[in-house]
């Protein structure tokens, strides 16, 4: 049976071996086709795809998630002055960052701590518990923040960066450094540095230098830190440090470092001495004369248009822009909120949109506190434009020597009206309404004469006057390096009528930049050259290579160097006992012209101004000062409260004088001495009396001898002490030299003759400024020593004059 | 004192005959850049478990040579052998599978019982040892299959005729077999381990097929796995799930943060690739990105290192690998080399597709490690044994004849 099955199977079922190895080599082979390359291909493709084809999108997206992609900020450049003292800089603060998320290690390993004190019965930690209330409460006490919203932040668990504070006062940062310290939170807590700008003279001028907005990424958003953002900027750096999936900086894979460009440096022609002179003529006049509208200075190097000095009022606090500080534009805000003024159209306009009386008031305020603040950041002297009055005679004249129209041997005579072609309105009256009478040209510019100017201009010819006006600038920008600029507000050649030329010759009824009134300005003193007016000299990178300086632009010659020399010739004689005398300084030869202008706003405002230029042989600086607005003491009065008259020879003159004379000294400017000039005490000690006769006689100076010995034992004044020329000076041969002190009087009130006696009987010397002329109207207004203080005998005490009775509008 | 030739069998001899050199350098470089790339892949991991950042490499190159060293020694063995023993191997992947269901324990990844520990050996898969108990138990059964006596039912039993029919048109022939895998994949299901399923039958089926086994259960097999996956991936929320994460892997419903992650980091470190990769140790994805960077997805971390050239040059090396096994296969001097072979070879080629086609996202994602590069030292050392086993083989095909 067993056998059979056997047979049978083999029959049946058996089948050869080669049959089955065959089976097994095709089948094989079979699967080594499939699985040995046939499920490959696809694995080919796939892997050509996201490697080659997609390899730029996943390569993104994975260095996205990979790297953290720090910002390093660069430096923001430097601004320095011409002297290179620092008017802007920064300097590294803190933004105070928060982790939650690190914290709520810290707070774990807190715990874990005291667990393990209490477990193996070591110290407990020795401070606090670092809860988040613990945290919250300490930085808002420090960081003068709310708790609430510090607690925000921390809510935020999963998150590393909660910035809670910005740009923190180094006090402060150094208080957050001091907690981090002593509660141990070095991980949670970070100071994270960022930059912060400085200027370190505050207000110094505000107006060209400009800020930054610290709310949008110490971007400029005024001045030159706004024209020059780019410049002053640099360029951000990052910082792409690799990170695991974690979070966790891989600092030792650290791969890509791009490094912050520091940005450049700029020098400015302003001279920050010489802007202090200007903020402070500025100020005082604003205070001197009650001003309501602001002021503003120009000093510019007529040479080479580089400008010295540059200052508006009202001004304010670079360092904190927002706030208002000037008297003026506070006693304005206060007026509107006690209901003074309103600010009727924010009133009226809040109201009719259906806002209550007391939400209409609130508008109004608002409205005037950013028409403040608009008022205190606004550069009036590039953006805005004025009548430039009389002073603008000074490039009439010039003109018209030039074109030989007029010479120095013509005569003017002047009623007190001038009758022009064409003119309907009232009579066109001189400012001195009975006339001037006859007078020479240098005469008629020194009395600032409206008829005699309207005949001028009327020798000149509209067209030509015209084309004065273009060559000196008057139709387009200067092209200064300042944000902001506009032109003046001037007729078009078509519409220039003879109305027109008689008013323009005295300088009104169109605007011109202040900018381009001292550009021209300077063209008329300094040969006849329009300079292109600039403020920054220089471009320096952080590593002080000169990338771009500054060389002087000459427009155009308008005039040539004869005529600007007759100019200056006449125009002295305007500041050498003409409307401008109250800016004469003894010893410097000033010339300039003196305007007062009405203005769009009414009667009582009116823009007293002073253009002047000196030395007058051989100007170095050229200024225009210019009060805006002077409040009469009642309305359509002359006068201001402190009975000053309003003028430009009154009051800008005036000012002008003593600012021309800090800066010339300041320059070094040397003076040119008459006989009651200054001079310098030599010394006399022990020279006998003979020499230190001759000594003091070489010095135009007198002696007065005490005591008898044969050498000189003493003097007063001491051997360097400036003092009068002509001055007596006490000698003492062997006797005691007096050492006790004196009390200065008061000489206001009095003429010169009056108070140099009166000083003189006290041992003190008089040094009078102001006016050129003393004559018995010119009384002293102010003095250098106030009344009743004790000095040294033989100190020579400062008075400036003034000649009460210099008059007439349009001066 | 060494035997001299004469002395021994002819089945010694034939044992002693020369190794496969092709296949062998190919199993040792290929070991060879699988430990330095878990050298690379792993020392990120290793740093933030706190452990030197050579710990992983060092068990590996371990394991790695220790591996080489048990395949040479497996490889002398005479293959012949493997017959007699293969039905322990079984019985005994079997017993452990049972024994990991009360006494496996997991790693927490994976969230299945899969490991089991064992005195000496330490943990290991019990999976790893089914794979190939399966495929040497069937290849030893299947290569005697024309010598085996057909059962029959007795004649008067009134399915006899039936009966012979089917067992004649070769319907009853795979039913032990199907019975067997189907036990082995019952057991690993309930751990679950649903890739090492898929291998074990496929390392089964491609003994089954090679073996000769009728094409019609292969078509049917290949039919109903077809509708049992289609069924499993448009029925069941499982499945479907992984499906939309394998078409979109970013919309998991957390913007790829969640079930998409691994695959989205895994495509990020292979685009970043690109055409050279970015330098041999310079992956970024492998710092606590890519999860398993050092297992199931070395070979992402691998294409982003070395780039497109560098997983063409590996898939080209594992490609010669495969090629060169079947080829050793058919020349096997019997059917048992040949079946055995078949079976080592096909479940490496099948491992090496599946690995990469799931970290390229080309399938929808399983576990499945790749071979000599995962870290793993017993996974690898089993691996290296199976090549032993190979080698073995090729020992003993016969010389070309001489012409």
């Amino acid at each position: 049976m067993a056998e059979k099955r056997k047979k049978g199977t083999r029959i049946i079922r058996q089948k050869p071996d080669r049959r089955a190895n065959r089976t097994i080599l095709i089948r094989s082979l079979f699967l080594m086709v499939l699985f040995g390359l046939v499920v490959f291909i696809p694995l080919f493709f796939k892997l050509w795809q996201i490697q080659i084809s997609q390899h730029d999108y996943y390569q993104e997206l994975a260095v996205q998630q990979q790297t953290r992609d720090s910002t390093v900020t660069a430096n923001r450049g430097t601004i320095y002055d011409s002297q290179g003292a620092v008017l802007a800089m920064s300097a590294t603060v803190y933004n105070v960052q928060l982790s939650p998320k690190d914290l709520l290690e810290t707070q774990e390993t807190y715990r874990e701590k005291v667990e393990d004190a209490q477990e193996n019965g070591g110290t407990l930690p020795d401070y606090p518990e670092p809860t988040d209330q613990f945290v919250a409460e300490n930085l808002a006490s420090i960081l003068n923040l709310e708790v609430e919203d510090v607690m925000k932040h921390l809510e935020n668990k999963n998150s590393q960066y909660e910035i809670i504070k910005y740009r923190v006062e180094p006090e402060e940062s150094e208080a957050v450094q001091e907690f981090i310290t002593e509660n141990h939170l070095s991980h949670g807590i970070y100071l994270m540095p960022t930059s912060k700008r400085y200027y370190p003279k505050g207000s110094l001028a505000a107006h060209v230098v400009g800020w930054v907005n610290p709310n949008t990424d110490n971007v400029g958003a005024y001045g030159l830190e706004a024209q020059f953002e780019e410049e002053l900027s640099g360029q951000t750096g990052r910082v792409v440090t690799a990170k695991d999936g974690v979070g966790t900086e891989l600092l030792y894979r650290f791969e890509d470092y791009y490094d912050a460009t520091d940005g450049n440096n700029l020098t400015l022609t302003i001279d920050a001495t010489i802007q202090s002179y200007c903020e402070s003529i500025l100020q005082e006049g604003v205070e001197q004369f009650d001003i309501q509208d602001g002021a503003f200075c120009l000093v510019m190097d007529p040479n080479t248009g580089a400008i010295l000095g540059w200052a508006n009022s009202p001004t304010f606090d670079l360092n904190d822009p927002w706030t208002v500080s000037d008297p003026v534009l506070l006693q304005y805000l206060e007026d509107i909120k006690s209901g003074g003024y309103t600010k009727e159209e924010a009133y009226t306009k809040a109201l009719a949109e259906g806002a209550t009386a007391q939400e209409a008031y609130d508008a109004a305020v608002q409205e005037a506190e950013k028409e403040v603040l608009y008022s205190q950041w606004a550069n009036k002297a590039v953006t805005s434009s004025y009548e430039p009055g009389s002073t603008f005679k000074s490039i009439v004249l010039a003109a018209a020597l030039e074109e030989g129209v007029i010479s120095e041997s013509d005569h003017f005579y002047c009623s007190g009206v001038a009758q022009v072609d064409g003119w309907n309105g009232d009579p066109i009256r001189c400012s001195k309404r009975d006339g001037h009478g006859d007078q020479d040209l240098a005469k008629a510019v020194a009395n600032s004469c409206n008829p005699a100017f309207i005949e001028i201009g009327k020798r000149l010819g509209a067209e030509k006057f015209y084309d004065y006006l273009e060559d000196f600038g008057f139709l387009e920008k200067t092209g200064i390096d300042m944000q902001g600029e506009t032109t003046g507000v001037i007729w078009s050649r078509d519409d220039f009528t003879n109305v027109d030329l008689a008013v323009a010759s005295f300088g009104q009824r169109f605007q011109v930049t202040p900018l381009q009134l001292i550009t021209a300005a300077s063209a008329v003193v300094n040969g006849g050259h329009l300079m292109q007016p600039y403020v920054v000299s220089q471009i320096t990178d952080a590593d002080g290579n000169v990338l771009q300086h500054t060389e002087p632009t000459e427009v155009r010659q308008v005039i040539s160097e004869q005529t600007s020399e007759r100019c200056r010739a006449i125009l002295e004689k305007v500041v050498d006992g003409g409307t401008g005398k109250n800016a004469a300084v003894e010893g410097y030869r000033i010339g300039g012209k003196t305007g007062s202008s009405q203005t769009l706003k009414g009667d009582d405002h009116t823009i007293v101004s002073f253009l002047g230029f000196a030395p007058a042989d051989d100007p170095q600086v050229v200024i225009l000062l210019a009060y805006d607005s002077p409040k009469p003491v009642s309305p359509g009065s002359n006068y201001t409260a402190d009975n000053w008259y309003i003028s430009g020879g009154n009051m800008a003159a005036l000012k002008a004088g003593e600012l021309m004379e800090k800066i010339l000294d300041y320059l070094g400017v040397e003076k040119s001495y008459s006989a009651t000039a200054d001079v310098m005490v030599p010394n006399l000690t022990g020279l006998n009396l003979a020499d230190a006769t001759t000594s003091l006689k070489k010095n135009n100076l007198s002696i007065r001898v005490v005591g008898d010995g044969d050498t000189v034992t003493g003097q007063i004044p001491a051997k360097g002490a400036s003092i009068p020329g002509g001055s007596e000076v006490v000698v003492y041969m062997g006797a005691e030299v007096p050492t006790d002190q004196v009390q200065v009087p008061s000489v206001i009130g009095l003429n010169v003759e009056q108070a140099k006696a009166k000083l003189s009987a006290q041992g003190l010397y008089l040094k009078a400024s102001g006016a050129s002329e003393f004559g018995s109207t010119v009384v002293a207004y102010e003095q250098s020593t106030p009344a009743g203080t004790s000095v040294d005998r033989g100190t020579t005490i400062e008075v400036r004059f003034t000649d009460s009775t210099a008059s007439g509008a349009g001066l | 004192m060494v035997k001299r030739r004469r002395d021994l069998t002819v089945m010694q001899q034939l044992a002693r005959g020369p190794i496969d050199i092709p296949f062998l350098m190919l199993v040792v470089i290929l070991t060879a850049i699988g430990v330095i790339a878990v050298f690379s892949a792993s020392y990120p991991t290793a740093m933030q478990e706190g452990l030197d950042p050579a710990n992983y490499f060092i068990k590996q190159a371990g394991f790695g040579v220790v591996g080489l060293i048990a395949m040479f020694l497996i490889s002398k063995i005479n293959y012949q052998t493997f017959r007699g023993l293969s039905i322990f191997v079984l019985g005994i992947s079997i017993i452990l599978l049972v024994l990991v269901i009360p006494f496996g324990y997991g790693k927490s990844t994976v969230g299945a019982q899969r490991w089991i520990s064992l005195p000496i050996i330490g943990g290991f898969q019990p999976s790893e040892i089914a794979k190939v108990g399966v495929i040497m138990y069937f290849a030893a059964r299947l290569s005697k299959r024309n010598t085996e006596k057909h059962k029959r039912l007795p004649p008067r039993h009134p399915l006899s005729g039936l009966y012979a029919w089917l067992d004649e048109k070769g319907v009853l022939e795979p039913i032990p077999y199907f019975l067997i895998l189907g036990l082995v994949a019952i057991l690993m299901l309930m751990e679950p381990h649903m890739s090492g399923t898929i291998l074990v039958l496929v390392g089964g089926a491609s003994v089954l097929f090679a073996a000769g086994i009728k094409l019609y259960w292969f078509i049917g097999g290949g039919a109903a796995a077809a509708a049992g996956l289609f069924f499993i991936m448009t029925q069941t929320s499982y499945m479907a799930t992984r499906l939309a994460i394998w078409k979109d892997p970013w919309n998991d419903g957390m913007n790829g943060r969640d079930k998409g992650f691994q695959i989205i980091q895994s495509l990020y470190a292979i685009g970043s690739g690109g055409l050279l990769g970015v330098g041999f140790g310079k992956s970024r994805q492998k710092f606590l990105y890519l999860p398993e960077s050092e297992n199931d997805y070395i070979f992402s971390i691998w294409c982003e290192e070395m780039g497109f050239v560098g997983a063409a040059i590996v898939i080209l090396l594992f490609i010669l690998l495969v090629i060169r096994g079947y080829w050793i296969a058919v020349h096997a001097r019997d059917r048992f080399g040949a079946l055995l072979v078949v079976g080592i070879t096909t479940l490496t080629a099948v491992q090496v597709f599946l690995n990469i086609a799931v970290v390229t996202n080309l399938i929808p994602s399983t576990g499945i490690s790749l071979p000599f590069f995962s870290y793993g030292g017993t996974a690898l050392m089993i691996q290296l044994a199976e090549m032993g086993m190979v080698l073995s083989v090729s020992r003993q095909i016969p010389a070309p004849k001489q012409e």
